[in-house]
């Protein structure tokens, strides 16, 4: 490019400073949102890493049977096995305390001889003389606490600690503090450590370990190790490396980081629509200074050159200032996503401090960049393809808002129309990458018809601009119809905002739906008891005698016990509902379908078969009559599939079978839920309190009614959309600042069209008026452009991210109530976003803005 | 129609620019008056006093018995709607409209509907011989052919003013020569005054009087000769 042409630019870049500051500001804000959630994300895995490993200590194996536990003669067998040379028991419990405003408290219990050889404790002794306090922990009910967690409960050794255990609330000896260190660091300091045997006592384990944390000697190698673990161990336990179980959590988070991930790209293309806005401004405004520059003799490729250099320039200072402005929002980000991952995925993480990774600031740059030469691509084209004779003409020749073929809307429909039959024919599990180009093939094709649906949506409007705003009115939607290409390059922001906004919201509706089905259909006992405030505890559960104590109430008809965990499934997880079938069947019996309901009505108390929840089915591909394989601490079990139900409680996919089996076959007699039916006549709400007097002081038990259980799952639902709702807020965010950006850079660059309309005869509040009318316009236009797209993209969502997320599709569903309500908070932001350009346009100086060159 | 009195006209703070001083000028109705003189004589200028788009550093600018100064912004843009039609070197056409659009405008933010604003229009883009470019874009049309639009624009309403800054200035001399001519036509029809600022001694031939501007202050003011119109 001639040095020349800088020269041109950086004048134009003088004399419309607010333009080139607001195009920027908005790739600076995309890489910005980008950043944050990429950086924050990054330090989530980074804290997730360094809570394995703190936990881990020195083990460099760890054997484990998913949630449910194994029997300690395990423990045994692997002391036994040659090249093992340390190996430690532990059991790991998430539990209430009873304090009012501290929920969890992880609880290590750990083998108070053997453990210091494997992690690293720090005690504080200034508080006491004992060398050793871990050797006092094998006194009953005694605890070690993190300084931290003590400090902030002003506990000090020798006082007691409340926890609800499996047997009622007690106190614990508070025996020596640990320093925050090693294992202190972990959830924050909120860890306790006990001995392992106190542990299966009162958390109700039964003689269970959950993990045997191992360390091979040094001349075995661990894959030898391994090997001969899996050899020797029965099928239902797993030999792995400690990382695995750091990938995991991070699997247990991929619903949560994938959503913030779309978010993130939303604010990206928002910055691509607001490059690609301000750059037809530029080119339409300098249309005669590309002509002077073609007639003096400069190539093509040198005035889309100059229009890409520009972009490039943009695109690089945008970005650092979007990674500058991105790190303070990733400490936000940051905060968000932990106690997301701990209270909704009750995942425990270690938090770090936000760390700077240069990859991420290469790739953010990079992409604020590709993005910002992106957006510029099209009016740089059109730049270089330029009459310069028409050009030179006079100045209204600019460029021609040529009429849009029937061959570009042809286009755009026939990429819709591909995807959304790709979105619907193709395999579930053909890969992210590749499902997202469904994505990204429907974006383009909504780019290319938008200026069309534009056009549509602007003529449908007119006769209620018509009507509500006069002469204005029309005149503003006439000067929309005639310029399409400047209005889409405005909606197109909007538009990509909106339609996230109502397929997510439409997503989460469908799923609403569906789970009001489910527990309408297969939750109805009259009252339930739970564990814990999510759906259910991994590590806290009740005793059978709880079940009984509740039998005994004279309004009780019935109580059934459900256990309710995750095991080992074909490599992956699968969750377990094991329930009193009779009790089941009797109540929910209705609801299999696909098998024979006899067949299943007869086999299932027996325990000779099992139900598989309808997701299970789609995602392991296995329906009524054939068979699944269960490998059991105890040995294989190979049942047939009697029938589907439909149920949500795992997005994993559940299996019921008969709690007498999982009984025998899991060692395993913890209860998660007790489902009470009551005697006719009986009052629930009566024996509700009743219960809970029953469990007050000693188990945490939560008690619901029928209604207020599946009031409770909904909630649970809505809890776990939070992250959701909270993506929806920045994607309208995100849609405001971008319609904010292109309506004051629109605005602001067509005084000359202001003047023109001054000078024959209109008012100023005339034309404030047609500019405010105008915004209102556009955000309708974008609403309805946004609801046209969204439709594609809610078959995309409940479609293919479903199935990606949760193994199952959800019915398609259009949220008309969401775009009906969006819709006035769509407009009053525009007009408020309007006001300022407004003003502007109407104290345009007639005789400066018209100018006689 | 048009009273200046003693008016004057500077720019800018520090270094004064006098684009006019003392001028007093009179312009009885349907008078046709030529404005002639260099460039950056205050031609422009004095257009721009004429139709309240600027105001005078001191005098005063009476049109139809009216006091500009007393006027508020809106009582002079109403005042320029109702009664001056402007046409400019420029053309200064909205380039996204229709040349029928274009025309309708000054009707439709006078309050009148889009249809009957732009079946008048049509009428008068056909009265200034554009009968079938009604639906074309400003970018389609020829120099000529806009300012054609243009005129139809500032006439559609019919205004007892017509105030034209070098509307010839950037046509070819026949087209220029058309254009001057639908001018004459037009007053003939209408008995509308007339201001025409131009370079061009050609063109002050279709007016009946001439002022020329220099430096600021008038420097000759003289009536035509009918016969020298008549000869042309
Ligand atoms: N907005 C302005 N600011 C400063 N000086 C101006 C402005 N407009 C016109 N002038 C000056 O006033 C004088 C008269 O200008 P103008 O009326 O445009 O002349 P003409 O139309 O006869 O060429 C010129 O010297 C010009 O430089
Ligand atoms: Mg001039």
């Amino acid at each position: 490019m001639y040095p020349a042409l800088w020269h041109v630019t950086s004048r134009q870049w003088k004399s419309h400073r607010l333009r080139v500051a607001l195009t920027t500001l908005g790739i600076a804000l995309g890489v910005a949102v980008f950043f944050a959630v990429r950086t924050a994300n990054a330090t989530l895995l980074d804290s997730l890493t360094l809570t394995v490993e703190r936990l881990a200590g020195k083990s460099t194996l760890e054997v484990t049977a998913g949630e449910t536990g194994f029997p300690e003669q395990i423990l045994e067998t692997v002391r036994s096995t040659p090249g093992v040379q340390i190996a430690e028991p532990v059991i790991e419990v998430i539990a209430n305390t009873g304090f009012e405003d501290e929920g969890n408290l992880l609880i290590m219990g750990v083998d108070t001889t053997g453990d210091q050889q494997l992690r690293e404790y720090q005690f504080d002794r200034s508080q006491t003389q004992i060398s050793d306090p871990l050797v006092y922990l094998a006194q009953p009910n005694s605890i070690l606490l993190s300084q931290s967690f003590a400090e902030r409960h002003g506990l000090r050794i020798g006082d007691a600690l409340p926890l609800f255990t499996s047997h009622g609330r007690k106190d614990f000896t508070v025996q020596g503090l640990f320093k925050p260190v090693g294992i202190g660091e972990v959830f924050g300091g909120n860890i306790a450590v006990m001995d392992v045997y106190s542990a299966q006592v009162v958390f109700g384990r039964g003689r269970n370990f959950d993990r045997i944390d191992l360390v091979n000697s040094p001349d075995t190698p661990v894959e030898t190790v391994q090997q001969r673990l899996r050899e020797r161990l029965p099928s239902g336990l797993e030999t792995v490396r400690p990382q695995v179980r750091g990938q995991a959590l991070e699997n247990a988070v991929t619903a949560m980081r994938v959503g913030m991930l779309v978010t993130s790209f939303i604010s990206l293309l928002v910055g691509v629509y607001i490059i690609f806005n301000s750059f037809t401004i530029a080119v339409n405004q300098r249309w005669k200074e590309i002509g002077i520059l073609r007639a003096v003799g400069v190539e093509r490729r040198n005035i889309s050159g100059m229009f890409l250099g520009e972009a490039l320039v943009m695109g690089a200072i945008g970005s650092l200032i979007g990674i500058a402005g991105g790190y303070y929002l990733a400490a936000l980000a940051s905060k968000v996503m932990n106690s997301i991952a701990a209270s909704i995925f009750g995942v425990i993480s270690t938090p770090q401090p936000l760390q700077l990774h240069s990859n991420l600031v290469l790739t953010s740059f990079a992409l604020g960049v590709a993005c910002s030469l992106a957006g510029a691509w099209f009016p740089a084209r059109a730049a270089s393809l330029l009459d310069p004779a028409l050009a030179l003409h006079n100045v209204e020749a600019r460029q021609q808002e040529s009429v849009l073929g029937w061959a570009r809307v042809t286009l755009g429909g026939g990429l819709l129309l591909l995807c959304s039959l790709l979105i619907q024919l193709s395999p579930a599990r053909v890969g992210m990458t590749l499902q997202f180009a469904y994505a990204a093939l429907m974006l383009l094709g909504l780019t290319i018809v938008l200026p069309k649906l534009v056009q549509w949506a602007a003529l449908a409007l007119r006769p209620l601009m018509d009507f509500a705003g006069g002469s204005e009115g029309a005149l503003a939607v006439d000067a929309m119809i005639q310029s399409p290409r400047r209005i889409s390059a405005t909606v197109g922001a909007l538009m990509v905002g909106l339609m996230f906004v109502f397929s997510t919201g439409a997503y989460i509706q469908s799923y609403r739906r569906m789970i009001d089905r489910w527990t309408s259909r297969l939750l109805n006992a009259d009252l339930f008891v739970a564990t814990s405030t999510l759906l259910r505890s991994t590590t806290y559960h009740f005793s059978e005698e709880l079940g009984q104590r509740i039998a005994a109430l004279p309004e009780v008809k019935r109580v059934d016990n459900v256990r309710f965990t995750l095991i080992p499934f074909q490599g992956d997880t699968a969750a377990v509902a094991a329930v009193e079938m009779d009790g089941f069947l009797e109540r929910a019996g209705g609801a299999i379908e696909d098998g024979n309901e006899k067949t299943a009505r007869e086999l299932l108390p027996r325990g000779e078969g099992v139900l598989i929840s309808k997701n299970f089915s789609t995602r392991w591909k296995i329906g009524a009559g054939g068979r699944v394989h269960l490998n059991t601490p105890a040995r294989a079990l190979d049942l047939p599939v009697l029938g589907l139900v439909e149920d949500y409680r795992s997005d994993k996919g559940t299996i019921f079978l008969d709690r007498a089996l999982y009984k025998k076959y899991w060692d395993d007699d913890a209860v998660d839920f007790v489902e009470i039916s009551l005697k006719p006549g009986g009052n629930a709400t009566a024996v509700k309190g009743e219960i809970e007097k029953l469990t007050s002081g000693s188990e945490h038990a939560l008690v619901y009614t029928n209604a207020e259980f599946r009031n409770w799952i909904s909630g649970l639902v809505d809890q776990f959309f939070v992250l959701d709702d909270m993506q929806l807020v920045v994607a309208v965010l995100v849609a405001l600042v971008g319609i904010v950006n292109t309506l004051i850079i629109s605005v602001s660059e067509r005084r000359r069209e202001f003047g023109i309309l001054r000078a024959v005869g209109g008012l100023r509040s005339q034309i404030r008026k047609l500019v405010l009318l105008e915004a209102v316009a556009i955000s309708i236009v974008g609403v309805l452009v946004g609801a046209v797209a969204a439709l594609f993209n809610i078959q995309f969502m409940s479609h293919t991210v479903s199935m990606v997320l949760t193994g199952y599709a959800v019915p398609f569903y259009f949220p008309w109530t969401l775009v009906f309500c969006t819709l006035p908070v769509v407009v009053a932001a525009s007009l408020l976003a309007a006001w300022l350009p407004a003003r502007h346009a109407m104290e345009v100086q007639v005789i400066e803005a018209i100018g006689y060159e | 129609m048009i009273q200046l009195t003693d008016v004057s006209k500077s720019y800018g703070s520090e270094k004064t620019v006098h684009a006019l001083s003392h001028i007093d000028l009179t312009i009885a109705p349907g008078e046709r008056v030529a404005v002639m003189g260099p460039s950056g004589s205050g031609k422009s200028t004095l257009l721009n006093l004429v139709c309240g788009l600027d105001e005078p550093t001191s005098g005063s600018v009476k049109v139809e018995g009216v006091e500009l100064s007393g006027l508020t912004d809106d009582a002079r843009t109403r005042l320029r709607r109702e009664k001056i039609g402007m046409i400019f070197q420029t053309f200064n056409l909205l380039p996204t409209l229709t040349a029928g659009e274009n025309v309708a405008l000054p009707l439709r933010l006078q309050g009148e509907h889009k249809h009957e604003a732009e079946r008048r229009a049509v009428a008068m883009l056909e009265r200034v011989g554009l009968k079938d470019r009604a639906v074309h874009r400003p970018d389609e049309l020829s120099g000529g052919e806009r300012q054609r639009v243009a005129i139809a624009r500032a006439v559609i309403f019919r205004p007892p003013l017509l105030l034209g800054d070098e509307p010839t200035g950037n046509l070819d001399s026949v087209t220029g020569e058309e254009i001057l001519r639908l001018l004459d036509d037009l007053h003939s029809e209408y008995n509308n005054t007339l201001l025409l600022v131009t370079h061009n001694v050609q063109a002050a031939g279709h007016c009946d009087r001439i002022v020329s501007l220099h430096d600021g202050q008038i420097v000759r003011d003289e009536r035509i000769e009918q016969g020298l119109a008549e000869i042309r």
